[in-house]
């Protein structure tokens, strides 16, 4: 085995521009690949971030019927049961987000439309998405405060500004009337328009007064620390809940749509990886091919001299792993640098491009990601891509015919 | 003397040709230890597939190779290669040497194969070596010996594991003058005294004169068989 390793090893550096032509070809294609993938999952990333600080958190608790029936008389009860079932997992929960909302008809003077009212606690919003970060005029309410907070385009549309009163009428809980008046307190600016035209928040107490749904919350949304653990946590949590009564969902259970939409362009992304790992393979696959036209005299010569064909084979073999192994390796020093800028860096979409993105609710600029699976993916695969290629020669020592090999 | 290979109605016919051609018709020799051999004859001849087929690396198409009282015409490949291993010595035209070992290594290396004992083989490829005038070589890789360096390396790979017999093809051919009289000098010398049956194909009349016993192939068969005494 010392023999074989010690020959392929040598062989290796017996014609430099050969090897490093074949390395450069794993090393690019490790390059691209990682490049490509932190690219994706970086986007992928950014997105999944602003649904769940914008809309859904990791993990939401609710009544058993909201999901398929979001009305105010499935506002579940912000009971001691659920506040016990949450916090025995308290050390995978960052935070936790109360929230009541609903549909209501917001009027001043002769105008009318359509909103949805939040009842929230703005400090937990910041934590969540900045909500005060969107404040244009006026200021954010305290958890105790009676004013309402509403967006650009509710005032546009309303005609109201700071100081206005904003008049609300809704379906209570349980078939009461939810009818109040609030003075306007600040107006906020959202990037997409279906937030700016119907969002009004009102503090959560004050909001589940309105609602006549006291101590109830339509859903309590958990922040974890680690988004990967929200599946495994909210069966934990569920299975800790009166399920008559109680459920959890994660965020990919409240979002389907776009969960869809991210496994399409999962799809499309694993086919533009593959038409790239097969670029890389023929590439490979093309100084592979070279190496064995010009050694094939010598292979004859060893082969007649009492190497076996199998000994020969694993010379080969062990060249590939080697030259995979450099050019992966080599493929990762290089590439980690470059998206690690770009992960510090993120790119600035220029402006239609940025403003497709805002229109999405994401930051108008391209992420790259540095998780580790990305190199260790990208690497096992072109590793294993030109173990594949590498199996040629194998295949080729096998096949030879010594005599008219050794005659060549 | 004893006997160390033995033909008997040896053909080799190339089918994979528009024309079937006769390579060997019914070779009919034996080689006795000792012997200093030179198969003689134009291209075409036969004398490479003569010796590629009592080499073990090609089958005849009809006739047996007795080699120790084995007959590797009907060997299976996978026996082949294990036999040449311990009984047969290569010496070829060019390109002999593996390119990424050095000299040393070269001559270790059929002996690595054959597993023999680390030190034994470093004694004897160095003794090996040393037969052959490059003892100041060891450590030299095949880029950096001369052509005539070169096949006194692969002579010694030859002789170092002790072979029933050497068969070179044409060794001197690409060899200047005095690098083909000075490798010939160390067979000369080394077929006597290791007492290694050495056959040569060959058109160098430079090997010819050496020969102790020379054969004539005409169109794959024996047209003569001549004795030499050239002491």
């Amino acid at each position: 085995m010392k023999m074989l390793l010690t020959l392929a090893w040598r062989n290796l550096w017996r014609k430099k521009r050969r090897t490093f032509i074949t390395v450069s070809s794993v090393l690019f294609a490790v390059v691209l690949a990682i490049v490509l993938m932190s690219m994706v999952n970086g986007m992928k990333q950014q997105m999944v971030d602003s649904i769940i600080s914008n809309t859904t958190g990791h993990i939401q608790v609710q009544d058993v019927l909201y999901h398929d029936e979001p009305t105010m008389d499935h506002a579940m009860e912000y009971s001691e049961e659920v506040r016990q079932a949450v916090s025995r997992y308290g050390e995978h929960i960052d935070y936790s987000v109360p929230r009541i909302e609903g549909f209501c008809l917001a009027s001043k003077e002769v105008s009318s439309r359509g909103v949805y009212l939040m009842g929230i606690l703005p400090e937990k919003e910041d934590r969540m998405n900045n909500l005060s970060d969107r404040l244009r005029e006026g200021k954010m309410f305290g958890p105790d405060d009676q004013f309402a907070v509403i967006g650009r385009g509710v005032a546009t549309q309303l005609n109201l500004a700071l100081g206005d009163t904003i008049v609300l009428l809704g379906q209570g809980f349980q078939g009461m009337m939810a009818a109040g008046k609030y003075p306007v307190g600040g107006i906020l600016e959202f990037p997409l328009p279906e937030q700016n035209n119907t969002l009004v928040y009102l503090p959560l107490k004050e909001a589940q007064h309105f609602f006549a749904a006291p101590n109830r919350l339509n859903s309590l949304i958990l922040m974890l620390y680690d988004q990967r653990m929200a599946e495994e946590l909210s069966e934990k949590i569920r299975n800790e809940l009166d399920q008559e009564w109680y459920t959890t969902r994660t965020w990919l259970e409240l979002m389907p749509d776009k969960v869809a939409a991210f496994e399409a362009r999962d799809a499309q992304v694993r086919i533009f990886a593959w038409v790239l790992y097969v670029v890389a393979g023929f590439g490979i696959f093309g100084t592979v091919i070279t190496m064995m036209h010009e050694r094939l005299r010598e292979f004859g010569i060893l082969l007649s001299i009492g190497l076996k064909r199998a000994q020969l084979a694993g010379i080969c073999l062990l060249e590939t792993i080697f030259i995979s192994f450099i050019g992966v390796m080599a493929g990762v020093a290089v590439g980690f640098p470059i998206v690690y800028r770009f992960y510090l860096h993120p790119i600035h979409l220029p402006d239609e491009l940025g403003e497709a993105m805002i229109d999405y609710g994401l930051e108008p600029m391209m992420t790259f990601s540095i998780a580790s699976d990305i190199f260790i993916y990208q690497g096992l695969t072109i590793f294993f891509i030109a173990l594949v290629v590498g199996l040629y020669p194998v295949r080729k020592v096998f096949r030879l015919d010594v005599i008219s090999a050794a005659r060549k | 003397m004893k006997t160390v290979i033995k033909t008997t109605n040896l053909s080799k016919v190339y089918t994979n040709t528009a024309v079937p051609v006769h390579a060997l018709k019914n070779v009919d020799l034996s080689f006795q230890q000792g012997e200093f051999t030179a198969i003689v004859g134009p291209s075409g001849s036969g004398k490479t597939t003569f010796l590629n087929v009592i080499g073990g690396l090609d089958k005849p198409t009809e006739g047996h190779v007795i080699i120790d009282g084995t007959d590797i015409a009907t060997m299976k490949e996978s026996k082949l290669f294990d036999f040449r291993l311990r009984h047969i010595g290569f010496v070829f035209q060019a390109y002999n040497l593996i390119p990424v070992l050095t000299a040393m290594e070269n001559v270790s290396f059929i002996m690595l194969l054959q597993k023999q004992p680390k030190k034994e083989m470093e004694q004897r490829a160095r003794e090996m070596l040393e037969q052959v005038g490059l003892s100041d070589k060891l450590h030299a890789r095949p880029s950096q010996l001369s052509g005539g360096q070169q096949q006194r390396v692969a002579v010694a790979r030859a002789l170092a594991s002790k072979p029933d017999f050497v068969l070179a093809d044409e060794p001197t051919a690409n060899l200047d003058t005095e690098s083909a009289f000075n490798l010939l000098d160390i067979m000369s010398r080394l077929n006597k005294e290791e007492n290694i049956t050495l056959i040569f194909s060959t058109h160098d009349q430079r090997v010819i004169d050496r020969a102790r016993r020379v054969i004539t192939l005409v169109d794959g068969a024996v047209d003569k068989d001549e004795q030499f005494d050239r002491n």
